[in-house]
């Protein structure tokens, strides 16, 4: 189904956002702000071992302290409350999963018992009186080691650390590498790194005993997700439960999944009578929010002399962590190794590896930014490889724009893109050639400066089965007073739903953009949909605010069609007003069909129902939900993408990265708010920066996170924000309304390899090949010392 | 043992009564439910508890609440007055310096402390006055517009 997409004003202007105001008064609120009276705090007993059985957990003196109303371990629990609802797909292998661990822990830091207090202080004293007895078992963090037969089995029920396996692969995919003039090599790893939205999570749970309800405020990206998950684990009435996201302090994945602590709060709630908030610490969310990356790809692609891309095999090694429970990450790397190219020839064997880490999950950009880093650092050593340049290898391989909408080898339908176009204009804004000259000039006065060339493309709005529902949807309302409210199923976590799904409410049905008022984030009057991840608020949840637009504008102009004597088409809203187009003057006040629709309901259209409320829904176009007969689908319905070129200089003598230039040309389709989407990507870029260059969640041998505060896991600050160059191009979506294909995460997904390609051409003299990320400075003093140790040998 | 304090916040004069350890931070919110000082680290790494401190910006969770017994406190709450944004709110806004808000009070903050002095700040006073407070939504790149829009109507 091709969609016509008649985007007028305010859309796609760059209107200011209406939430910005309480956020700059201070007035917006977290979930830390409330307060409400009878408040308790609870406080997490968590594991010191990596992988241990527990022994015995000491609760009593802990018990006994001042201002302490319960502690309950992982055994107390376990009867009362039912096992945690896991997703996954079918070919995850499922586990058994509790609020608090049972028996055995299985990663450092996990939750085992819970102190509840007066306040947060007090909590806390009486988690450190809690002991616990451990009998340690043997540790396995490397996923390829714990492959091995005879590795300590992190699940003993499942019974091998293999959890998940995929295999894909084309026909004749070995004749295709037999007949090839190059084949290349690579082991790439992508580093493990964690979101670290600046607002931890946080929950407060209040059960209400007359009338046996329950409220949950959760900082979550998934509100109604999570009331059926609540409902499921206490065994309570979904309907009577209500769960709030209010004001969500950034999420970039990492809130969209439901956590232990999460479900936990509800039942001491329900036990205690009173309210209970838990506020992580920094420290706690980087050891117990979903950490995300951290695959290996042994990947090799087959080409031809002149550069040609004939196929590509590749086998992944997904680290899941240890409570693991969705699988969705191997699947947006495996379906998407042939990337932004022409190869119809590929091969892929996936593997998801329990280890004794934390819990693999969504973080911005999942798999797919594996995929496309994994790539493009292949496409750059098969260039250099063939003494190709790296525009040119990209060019000459480019699905081009008239291929559109374009199927992949594994069954991915591309919306649409025009990939030369995009590195054309990066090039152009980089200064590319000159560039180029001046590396030469440069490398001779010993300056090591690099130019880095990368198109990476990010699949958005992913749907499956039961998990992330290929739907939105948004219930607008206009009351007798005139008052405009939308409905909107999804929360947001900054990225600006009130303004944009004002700004499309307003275009449809002329109602100034002022006087929407957007409510989302309360299951109780919001219809029901999934959260937001995947990039897929512009995708879905617009268009369905748009269907909510038209289906009130079609009704509007009913009414009025009936008082005026006019056929509807003939009409249009504007200034307060239904008016004939061809005749301004005659006319009615929107507020008299407002009046007419509530209470002069004889003078509505024939079978018009009574009321101004309506629910517009939107389906996620594309969406295979299971494979063909040869293994493809397309679960993934629109594929923004971005072109970078980044220049660095390395400093040789410190390991210093200086990033010269970031220019970029990013393509999402149609822009609701041009400044909302340049603002995500700037932050989204400097999120990938920090995951090229600073970050990376580290562990020891026995299991413990070496990286679990901002001093050891480095975010960048303004002090690393590079010169950007950042513009637009826009392909729209041919598939939804708004021709928008989703804007949040393309940011991120381009620095690692531009980065890395950048730095290894800056290298190439000293002949370093980088492996390994992040690109810190040790790093890179080792890479050098390396390469300058073999070739002292060679 | 708890022991009362008073203090000056957003020129009210406050008092409270809290134990020796408490900070300042959880002071202002959960004691004056001045919520708008957030908490992103509780260890002076992230900025967001940004306040100013007789006139400095300072990270609250750093400092025990009784260490301001008797001084002026200034939190993002006391930014607008009579319902009127200050320059740098609007410039804020105007420059679409924030997304999901929740750095915005530090960031406010930090940048108040350097516009309060009066002094034309280049642009690496701007980046050295908010350097430590983290963002992980905006890129920063529109804070500093911002900060350096404001200071147009700080410096004469
Ligand atoms: S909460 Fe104070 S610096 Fe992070
Ligand atoms: S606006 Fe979200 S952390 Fe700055």
């Amino acid at each position: 189904m091709i969609m016509e997409f008649p985007i007028t004003p305010p859309i796609g202007d760059r209107v200011k956002r209406k939430e910005t105001l309480r956020f700059v008064t201070g007035t917006g609120h977290y979930v830390d702000d409330l307060l409400p009276p009878g408040t308790l705090h609870a406080a997490f007993v968590r594991s010191s071992c990596a992988h241990a059985r527990i022994k015995g957990v000491a609760v009593e003196a802990a018990r006994a302290m001042p201002g302490v109303h319960a502690v309950f371990t992982g055994e107390d629990i376990a009867h009362q409350v039912k096992p945690l609802r896991v997703g996954g797909s079918s070919l995850l292998r499922q586990i058994k999963l509790y609020p608090l661990a049972v028996d055995k822990v299985r990663y450092y830091g996990e939750p085992l018992a819970v102190v509840v207090a007066d306040n947060r202080y007090l909590a806390e004293d009486a988690v450190e009186a809690v002991s616990v007895d451990y009998s340690p078992l043997p540790v396995v963090i490397d996923p390829e080691a714990a492959m091995e037969p005879g590795a300590p089995i992190v699940h003993e029920d499942v019974g091998s650390n293999i959890v998940y396996k995929y295999h894909f692969a084309t026909d004749g995919i070995d004749k295709v590498f037999q007949d090839a003039d190059v084949v290349v090599r690579e082991r790439i790893r992508s580093h493990r790194i964690a979101a670290c939205p600046i607002e931890p999570r946080a929950y407060l749970a209040h059960y209400n005993k007359e009338e046996d309800s329950l409220t949950m405020w959760s900082a979550t990206a998934n509100p109604h997700s999570l009331r059926g998950r609540i409902g499921d684990i206490l065994d309570f009435p979904e309907g009577k439960i209500r769960v709030i996201a209010p004001d969500v302090g950034g999420s970039f994945g990492v809130k969209i999944q439901t956590y232990q602590e999460e479900l936990l709060l509800p039942y001491l709630s329900r036990e205690l009578g009173r309210p209970i908030k838990w506020c992580e610490t920094r420290v706690e969310h980087m050891r117990n929010g979903r950490h995300g990356r951290d695959q290996i790809h042994t990947i090799e692609m087959a080409l031809k002399k002149d550069g040609t891309m004939l196929g590509i095999k590749d086998k992944i090694i997904a680290d899941m962590g240890s409570t693991y429970t969705v699988d969705h990450s191997i699947m947006a790397a495996a379906l998407y190794m042939t990337g932004v190219y022409q190869i119809q020839n590929y091969a892929v064997d996936a593997f998801g590896i329990s280890t004794n880490k934390t819990t693999h999950g969504s973080l911005r950009g999942i798999g797919k930014a594996d995929a496309s880093y994994v790539l493009e650092r292949l496409v750059d050593i098969a260039a250099r490889e063939l003494k190709l340049d790296p525009i040119d290898i990209r060019m000459k391989n480019f699905i081009p724009p008239e291929a559109f909408p374009y199927r992949n080898a594994t069954g991915a339908l591309y919306d649409s893109g025009q990939y030369q176009l995009a590195l054309k204009r990066t090039a152009a804004m980089a200064g590319y050639e000159q560039r180029r000259k001046e590396q030469a000039e440069l490398r001779k006065r010993g300056i090591y400066r690099g130019i880095g060339v990368a198109l990476v493309m990010e699949p958005t709005s992913s749907s499956r089965i039961h998990a992330t529902g290929g739907y939105a949807s948004c219930r607008l309302r206009i009351d007798p007073s005139g008052a405009v409210t939308v409905f909107s199923s999804m929360g947001e976590q900054g990225q600006g739903h009130e303004t944009t799904i004002a700004q499309i409410v307003a275009s449809q049905t002329g109602i100034p953009f002022d006087k929407i008022t957007v409510i989302h984030g309360d299951t109780l009057p919001t219809p029901y949909g999934f959260g937001t991840g995947s990039s897929r608020s512009s995708v879905v949840l617009m268009p369905s605010a748009w269907v909510a637009g038209k289906l009130m504008r079609d009704k509007i102009l009913g009414i009025a069609a009936r008082q005026l004597g006019v056929a509807p088409e003939k009409l249009e809203i504007g200034d307060g007003k239904v008016f004939v187009r061809e005749n301004h003057q005659q006319s009615i006040a929107v507020m008299e069909i407002v009046r007419t629709a509530y209470g002069a309901i004889h003078l509505l259209p024939e079978n018009m129902e009574p009321g101004l409320e309506v629910t517009g829904y939107f389906v996620n176009p594309n969406i295979d939900y299971a494979p063909d007969a040869k293994g493809r689908m397309n679960t993934f319905s629109s594929y923004p993408y971005a072109a970078v070129i980044a220049v660095v200089d390395v400093d040789v003598e410190t390991g210093m990265i200086k990033i010269v230039k970031y220019a970029t040309v990013h393509d999402c389709g149609n822009m609701i708010n041009p400044q909302i989407v340049d603002t995500q990507q700037q932050g989204s870029i400097m999120q990938g920066i920090g995951a090229a260059l600073y970050e990376e969640l580290r562990y020891d041998e026995d299991g413990q996170l070496l990286t679990s505060t901002f001093m050891d896991y480095r975010l960048p600050s303004v002090e690393e924000v590079p010169e950007l160059a950042l513009e637009h191009i826009v392909t729209p979506n041919p598939f939804t309304p708004l021709g928008a294909k989703g804007a949040g995460e393309t940011g991120m997904l381009g620095p690692p390899p531009a980065l890395c390609n950048a730095v290894e051409d800056a290298l190439s003299p000293l002949g370093v090949k980088i492996r390994e990320t992040p690109l810190t400075p040790d790093r890179i003093l080792n890479l050098i010392e390396q390469a300058q140790a073999t070739s002292h040998h060679a | 043992m708890l022991k009362k304090i008073s203090l000056t916040v957003n020129g009210k004069l406050c008092s409270g009564e809290v134990e020796s350890r408490t900070l300042l931070a959880h002071f202002l919110r959960d004691g004056l439910r001045l919520t708008g000082t957030h908490l992103g680290c509780v260890v002076g790494r992230c900025g967001a508890c940004t306040v100013l401190w007789n006139g400095a910006p300072v990270k609250s969770c750093m400092v025990f609440a009784v260490q301001a017994a008797g001084d002026d406190i200034v939190t993002v709450e006391g930014l607008a007055q009579d319902k009127r944004l200050h320059p740098l709110q609007e410039a804020f806004w105007k420059n679409d310096a924030v997304e999901c808000g929740y750095c915005t009070p530090g960031m406010l903050m930090s940048a108040y402390g350097l516009l309060d002095k009066r002094i034309k700040p280049t642009e690496k006073d701007i980046e050295r006055a908010i350097s430590g407070n983290l963002c992980r939504c905006t890129g920063y790149g529109n804070i500093v517009a911002a900060i350096k829009e404001a200071a147009l109507n700080f410096t004469k």
